[in-house]
């Protein structure tokens, strides 16, 4: 083991060859992987109890010191999906997820290419708009959406949520995806509009297909942004278009001394599960959005 | 108009050629732009307007224009005056707290081995649990009676605390509950940038036996100082929504400690019904934010030009 890690320094290094990477390993190297590793399982380690405490009965939860063998149980998922009524709030959280997700990828996409290849002017002070759009207060926004959505008689619809997570996941598809567009190479959509295609037909046939993999996972991101929002769904909803987060914060909210931990857990493991799947499968893509988001301003 | 005109690439055709080139090019931005309206600009507007006027709840309306009165109540009111320096308090603490954790924590994940894929991604799901859910979990956690971390601490011989029982806790829990769902984020963000980072400027730092504290302070610093700048605006901008964490741990409390000004509308609003007040700071807040984000956004900015 230490003898083939060592072995490259002891090799000639012929000039054109970039320098071997296990060369500049040395004593820290291994006090740094341990950290790392530490690290990485101290943040893993309050979701792993929660998962845990998901399936122990009630008098395996509360006890010091917490039972670390013991039967599993899905009674508090049953707890949580009949008694807590997960199961609509479930059903709810993904229809607005998916529109607002779906919505937002078409405008958002168009606009992006707009701004990343078009030339339009102002596209600078659009730019600065969707950033200072982030700065916006969602609580400037859900009182006046909760005065009008109750004037018009539209709150408590899957249609008025998914409008208002609009509102922030627009401006954030129209920056990850203008990112996108500027590393395409400009060619394609000359040549397809050299053989007669339309601006837009040029958009939809040429670009839009070979963005799959960047839509793609912009759409994904934007359902992880629309799956945990709170306030609006708090303030637009009451009964029949409650979302999970709605209902998770009300378990949390009488959860004194552990009233409701072992359905919370169940809730939240639910919750937690399909977006950690989505993350992973295109956490490469994830990465490369986040850090483009955050970078390329 | 024309000069503007006859700048761009197809500058000598038709008159209605080019206009009608000018609305193919806008008629991308339409979708977003009826949709944003819709939702992000007139929501706005009407906010601005129920803060200048007397909101009468009996027709659910702004009513009779009153000026700035209810900027002015706004201003006058301690409890928001609190929630203000709260949310700074929080903000002061969260944000260094979060950059520097973050851009340690993706050096250690840096080093070269096998499992480093794998450890970079695990590290991508703390950030994806809806805040809610992570406030549900920490307050599991830290519960006095039956949290592990209690029990935890009693292993060393430490006294259970109350997390969120006194100001002081509560505002350290809040801020340690944020830290771990967020500083996966800055994270990723750090460890992309320092994997771009120029290897032979530190092979060179190397060979003039610079030593590792001053490779960092004269060599990764400055060339790091941009994306931290941006991944520091980023962060700000999230973290000055901070709403849903503390409604589900500590609901603003215990008192007024932790409540955030975004929580304390919330209730004006919502709970009180005062929504001419409440508009008129959200409306405060919305100024506040943006100054200091164009500021912020102003200093990386110059932070780039430097380098």
């Amino acid at each position: 083991m230490t003898a083939t890690a060592e072995r490259p320094t002891t090799r000639p290094v012929r000039p054109a060859e970039p320098a071997p990477t296990r060369r500049r390993r040395h004593s820290g190297h291994r006090w740094r992987i341990w950290s790392g590793v530490i690290v990485c399982i101290l943040f893993l380690l309050p979701l792993v109890w929660m998962v845990i405490t998901s399936f122990k009965l009630q008098r395996d939860i509360f006890t010091v010191p917490p039972t670390i063998f013991f039967d599993p149980t899905l009674s508090q998922y049953v707890a949580a999906w009949v008694n807590q009524g997960l199961g609509p709030k479930m059903l709810n959280t993904v229809i607005v997820a998916l529109g607002a997700g779906l919505v937002s990828l078409v405008a958002g996409a168009m606009a992006g290419y707009a701004l990343a290849r078009l030339r339009i002017r102002g596209a600078a002070t659009i730019g600065v708009l969707i950033l200072a759009s982030r700065g916006v207060p969602p609580i400037a926004l859900a009182v006046p959406m909760f005065l009008v959505a109750r004037t018009l008689g539209i709150t408590d619809t899957h249609a008025t949520l998914i409008l208002a997570y609009c509102s922030f996941v627009i401006p954030y598809v129209m920056w990850l995806m203008r990112g996108f567009f500027l590393s395409l190479p400009k060619e394609l959509e000359e040549s397809a509009m050299l053989d007669g295609c339309s601006r837009m037909g040029a958009f939809f046939r040429i670009i839009v297909p070979i963005s799959a993999p960047g839509l793609i996972s912009t759409f994904i991101f934007s359902i992880i942004l629309a799956w945990e929002e709170l306030l609006f769904a708090l303030v637009l909803t009451n009964r029949r278009a409650t979302t999970v987060p709605v209902a998770i914060a009300g378990m949390v909210g009488d959860t004194e001394h552990g009233a409701n931990w072992g359905a919370l857990a169940a809730a939240g493991t639910l919750t937690v599960i399909p977006v950690v799947v989505l993350a992973l499968v295109v956490q490469k893509w994830l990465i490369r959005g986040l850090a483009d988001g955050a970078t390329k301003g | 108009m024309t000069v503007a005109l006859s700048k761009q690439r197809r500058g000598r055709s038709s008159v209605p050629a080019r206009l009608k080139d000018i609305a193919g090019r806008w008629s991308f931005m339409i979708p977003a732009t009826v949709v944003l309206v819709a939702v992000l600009a007139y929501p706005l507007l009407y906010t601005l307007q129920i803060s200048f006027s007397h909101f009468d709840l009996s027709t659910f309306s702004p009513g009779s224009w009153v000026g700035l009165e209810n900027y002015t109540k706004a201003l006058g009111n301690a409890s928001f005056q609190n929630s203000l320096v709260v949310t700074g308090v929080y903000l002061v603490l969260a944000l260094p707290l979060q950059i520097v954790l973050g851009f340690a924590i993706a050096f250690l994940l840096n080093a070269e081995w096998r499992g480093r894929g794998v450890f970079r991604a695990l590290f991508l799901i703390p950030m994806v649990v809806a805040p809610v859910v992570s406030g549900g979990i920490w307050k599991m956690l830290l519960d006095p009676l039956w949290g592990v971390l209690g029990w935890l601490g009693s292993l060393v011989g430490l006294p259970p605390v109350n997390w969120f029982g006194s100001p002081a806790t509560a505002m350290i829990s809040v801020v340690m509950i944020d830290t771990w769902r967020s500083v996966p984020f800055v994270v990723l963000i750090a460890s992309a940038a320092l994997l771009a980072l120029p290897k032979d400027v530190f092979e060179a730092a190397q060979v003039d036996g610079a030593n590792w504290w001053q490779t960092l302070w004269r060599v990764s610093l400055p060339m790091l100082a941009p994306i931290i700048a941006a991944t520091f605006i980023v962060r700000w901008l999230g973290a000055v929504k901070m709403f849903d964490i503390i409604l589900t741990t500590t609901n603003g409390g215990p008192g007024k400690a932790t409540e955030v000004v975004n929580l304390y509308i919330y209730q004006q609003a919502f709970q009180m019904l005062r929504f001419s007040e409440s508009s008129a700071m959200a409306v405060i807040v919305l100024v506040l934010t943006t100054i200091l984000t164009l500021v912020f956004l102003w200093g990386s900015k110059k932070l780039e030009d430097r380098v």
